[in-house]
């Protein structure tokens, strides 16, 4: 009998530590400082070593926090639809979207505004791939994608704007449908592995990021006697910074306009601030607005991935 | 064997005519080939290649990695706090889902209901269509995957912690209320019908009466369940929950072997103690069920009555046990800090409101009818394929698992056994319950993403991903039916002179076959309920159809995609239960 009340009371501590578990930081929280200083909450999924910067995210948090004066919070999520959620619920404030990912964010959270991007993000491209076994030869015109009729063919994953997204409008652009292809399209689930897939045989031909495959064979750790690059797509906008719109409420109204000052003014020759922008692989970034995005909408529309 | 069996029949009294080859027993079986090799057809066969030679570079460099995992004291640090968080993460989930199936047990048993309505209506009872409900709708909740009620709590909580707890408890709930609530019906009514005769209400007497008779099984199946938790805590690391599920996906899509390897490790070491203490609790309680999640299998001699309790109040493991678990659950709660504020908060309920609004109604017209029996039949074709090798390759490495079986004192060792074969019996049982531990222990999305290296894509490296993980577990089950296996026929057959072939095929296969077949039709419903995971891998299917669909944020879409794959996964359940039917009439 003993036994059971010291196992019952431990059960029962167990419930309440529990439920002090969540109280005790909320009232802290409270005590010590006042509300206007809630923590900005900011999350990134990058187009190239995500796990680079999911791992050592405090140099950007406290980078951050010290441009604007608040406490920073980072939270590192790897799933596209889930960071688009929590955006959307409002449990992050401020994330790094592709483009694709970016326009359904702020179709759910109307006002919700694009701020910046990387100088590369506003003349962003994909390539397509294929192995050399696959007889399908490098060309200049978009006509020349109807040469991956038959074969297969893997995206990235997919809700990418340039592993998935652009590539898909191209090809449709071409006359070339998702059936058109043998087999079903894949999912390989990131630009490395669409590029590993390809390399490896497993499917003929591929899309991806133009950045990703610019480093990758820059490091020289493609086989180019396996895969070679096909076609560079025209133009488009790629990721960028979006922001909730009720920033300016619990801030100030100068709050979207200082984080993006505080993203113009990272400096190349700072050591810390070249972390950061490595980190994300730019040379500088650049202020953007929701416009630049009009053209991602559409694409979205036309192939379902926007309702 | 077949001269003395017909002559044996001949000088008996009473001639047992030899049962027909054409029953319902071979007529299953049948079909299962048949299914087998239509599915195999489904996957492509004759029409293209499915093994890829050019992949078996990448897999030699992943393999290689594996001698060579990241050790840096950075990345072990990391390591180790997202271990304990995926275990927090599953401690957090069974509490809670064994609150959840404990008190849905008492409200899906069958002896609840005839007590609360023992009337009978046109000749039929009262009390079967309330009962019936609420199985359906445990059996809605189970059937849909944690990942999918882990995007749906993070679409009206949030990133908290308690999106994942939730995401667990919900469907291991509902699975722990069926088998929980048919422990209750299997148990003795004598002293719950002696309390109903005194008036008792009926939740009391059950409460006083059949829910102590049933503790032991049920603590057995909550650690079972604890072992599942753990698995299902590093898939959700996927959508955000962290964790180790949540590291390997980071270090997989930039296709860093050696940290995918230390993550690995970490994952097995976790599984691995996770299950030899749950193994070793449940050998303990004794308790001959192990039964498993969403079709609890026939209860062979429940143990009942408080003797049993008394006895086992005092076995050392059984105690430190449950002082462990009382230590792990605060710590787990205070480790992850789940937010029970938010469950019931205004915003909660707004986010609940506008995903029911989007959601609502559902259109099947979105697809023609002849695509959704296609994609259904792809999932379906996948998941065979997967339970159909992972039946096979499990049936061969269930044996060696067994610590019973060729260790010394085992079923098929010579009592004469020298040092050769104990070893020999050693090395086997290690290799064995190593290959079987490290398949159950990657994700099935993971399995996936390596098998369609070395196999081309299509319904094939989808099956293949699932098989493995089904493997996993289907074997360290089975081998759990042989080590429980009435021995007294064995050891007769043994000191009778069998050899060790006739043992096996006359006295282990006929004993533990009923059980592995059992557990074979739960796992192929568990099979089809995960396709969900594998969508991505060029498989296709109803899971590929809605993984575009959340990424789409179609919320109609998602919904009606689940109402036929709940619908698939209900008519599977029909089969199997028929199958088993068939199967216990002798």
């Amino acid at each position: 009998m003993f036994k059971k009340l010291i196992l019952m009371s431990l059960l029962l501590g167990s419930l309440l530590l529990a439920a002090c578990g969540d109280a005790a930081p909320a009232a802290e929280g409270a005590a010590a400082e006042p509300a206007s200083t809630e923590p900005l909450v900011i999350s990134a999924i990058p187009d190239q070593d995500p796990e680079v910067l999911q791992r050592q995210f405090g140099q950007l948090a406290s980078y951050l926090s010290e441009q604007l004066g608040v406490p920073v919070e980072y939270k590192p999520v790897t799933d596209y639809a889930a960071s688009v959620t929590a955006f959307r619920v409002g449990d992050l404030d401020m994330v790094w979207f592709g483009g694709l990912t970016g326009v359904q964010a702020r179709l759910q959270v109307p006002e919700a505004q694009a701020l910046v991007q990387r100088d590369i993000d506003e003349n962003f491209h994909s390539v397509f791939i294929a192995t050399k076994a696959s007889g399908i030869e490098p060309f200049e015109d978009i006509d020349g994608l109807a040469q991956l009729k038959g074969h297969t063919f893997t995206f990235g994953s997919d809700s990418s704007t340039s592993g998935r997204l652009m590539p898909q409008y191209f090809l449709s652009q071409a006359g070339v449908t998702l059936d058109d292809f043998k087999g079903e399209p894949g999912f390989s689930g990131s630009h490395d592995a669409t590029i590993a897939l390809v390399e490896s045989g497993s499917y003929e031909a591929g899309a991806l990021n133009e950045s990703v495959w610019d480093n990758r064979v820059a490091a020289g750790e493609v086989d180019l006697d396996q895969v070679q690059i096909l076609w560079r797509t025209p133009p488009y906008h790629d990721y960028h910074w979006v922001a909730r719109p009720d920033l300016a409420e619990r801030y100030g109204d100068d709050f979207p306009d200082k984080i993006t000052q505080a993203f113009l003014s990272l400096d190349p020759n700072n050591p810390d601030q070249k972390e950061i922008l490595d980190l994300f692989g730019a040379e500088k970034f650049i202020a953007t607005s929701n416009d630049n995005y009009a053209q991602i909408e559409a694409v979205g529309r036309e192939i379902g991935k926007i309702n | 064997m077949q001269k003395t069996l017909s002559g044996r029949t001949s000088a008996s009294p009473v001639a047992v005519p030899r049962p027909s080859l054409f029953n319902r027993k071979t007529g299953w079986v049948l079909l299962f080939i048949a299914g087998v090799i239509w599915a195999l057809l489904q996957a492509g066969l004759l029409q293209h290649d499915f093994v890829n030679p050019g992949g078996w570079e990448r897999v030699r460099r992943f393999l290689a990695a594996g001698l060579n995992p990241d050790l840096s004291p950075d990345f072990l640090r990391l390591t180790l706090d997202v271990t304990i968080t995926t275990l927090a993460f599953a401690v957090c989930g069974t509490f809670f889902s064994l609150i959840f199936g404990f008190v849905a047990g008492i409200f899906a048993s069958e002896v609840w209901w005839q007590s609360i309505l023992p009337g009978r209506v046109g000749g039929r009872s009262l009390y079967r269509a309330p009962w019936l409900a609420v199985r359906s709708v445990l059996a809605f909740l189970r059937a849909i995957h944690e990942i999918i009620w882990g995007l749906f709590f993070i679409s009206i909580i949030g990133l908290d912690p308690l999106s994942a707890v939730l995401a667990i408890a919900i469907p291991f709930g509902a699975v722990t209320g069926k088998v929980f609530s048919e422990i209750l019906d299997e148990m003795p009514r004598q002293p719950y019908l002696v309390l109903r005769n005194s008036g008792v209400p009926p939740t009391l007497a059950l409460t006083y009466t059949l829910v102590p008779q049933a503790f032991l099984d049920a603590l057995s199946y909550a650690f079972y369940r604890f072992e599942c938790s753990i698995r299902a805590a590093a898939v959700l690391g996927i959508i955000g929950a962290g964790g180790l599920g949540h590291e390997i996906f980071l270090s997989l899509q930039s296709l860093r072997y050696e940290q995918i390897w230390t993550l690995f490790l970490a994952l097995f070491a976790l599984n691995g103690l996770t299950d030899l203490w749950s193994g070793l609790l449940r050998r303990r309680l004794g308790a001959k069920l192990s039964c498993s999640g969403a079709d609890c299998v026939d209860i062979d001699s429940p143990m009942s009555g408080t003797a049993t309790l008394q006895l086992y109040r005092y076995d050392r493991v059984v105690r430190a046990s449950l002082i462990i678990a009382a230590l792990l659950i605060p710590f787990s709660f205070w480790y992850i800090q789940p937010n029970f504020g938010k469950l019931f908060s205004e915003r909660t309920l707004l986010h609940l409101g506008e995903v029911a609004r989007w959601a609502f109604p559902p259109d099947f017209s979105q697809l023609p009818l002849s695509e959704w029996l296609e994609l259904s039949a792809v999932t379906v074709a996948m998941s065979l394929l997967a339970i159909a090798g992972a039946g096979l390759l499990a049936l061969v490495l269930s044996f060696p698992s067994a610590h019973n079986f060729l260790l010394p004192g085992g079923l098929l060792v010579p009592s004469t056994a020298g040092l050769f074969h104990r070893t020999l019996g050693w090395a086997v049982l290690l290799i064995a319950r190593s290959i079987l531990l490290v398949a159950r222990s990657i994700p099935p999305p993971v399995w996936a993403l390596l098998f369609i290296f070395v196999l081309f894509p299509g319904i094939l490296p989808g099956a293949a991903a699932l098989g493995m993980y089904t493997l996993g577990i289907l074997g360290r089950l089975m081998a759990e039916v042989v080590e429980n296996l009435d021995d007294r026929p064995l050891t007769a057959l043994k000191a009778l002179g069998a050899r060790g072939g006739d043992i096996f095929t006359y006295g282990i296969l006929p004993l533990s076959s009923p059980r592995f077949l059992a557990y074979g039709l739960y796992r192929w419903e568990e099979a089809i309920r995960a396709t969900v995971v594998v969508g991505l891998v060029g498989a296709g299917g109803l899971g590929h159809l809605l993984t575009e669909q959340l990424s789409s944020f179609d919320y109609q879409g998602v919904f009606t995609t689940l109402i036929v794959f709940v619908t698939l996964i209900f008519l599977v359940d029909q089969i199997s239960a028929a199958v088993r039917r068939t199967f216990r009439e002798n």
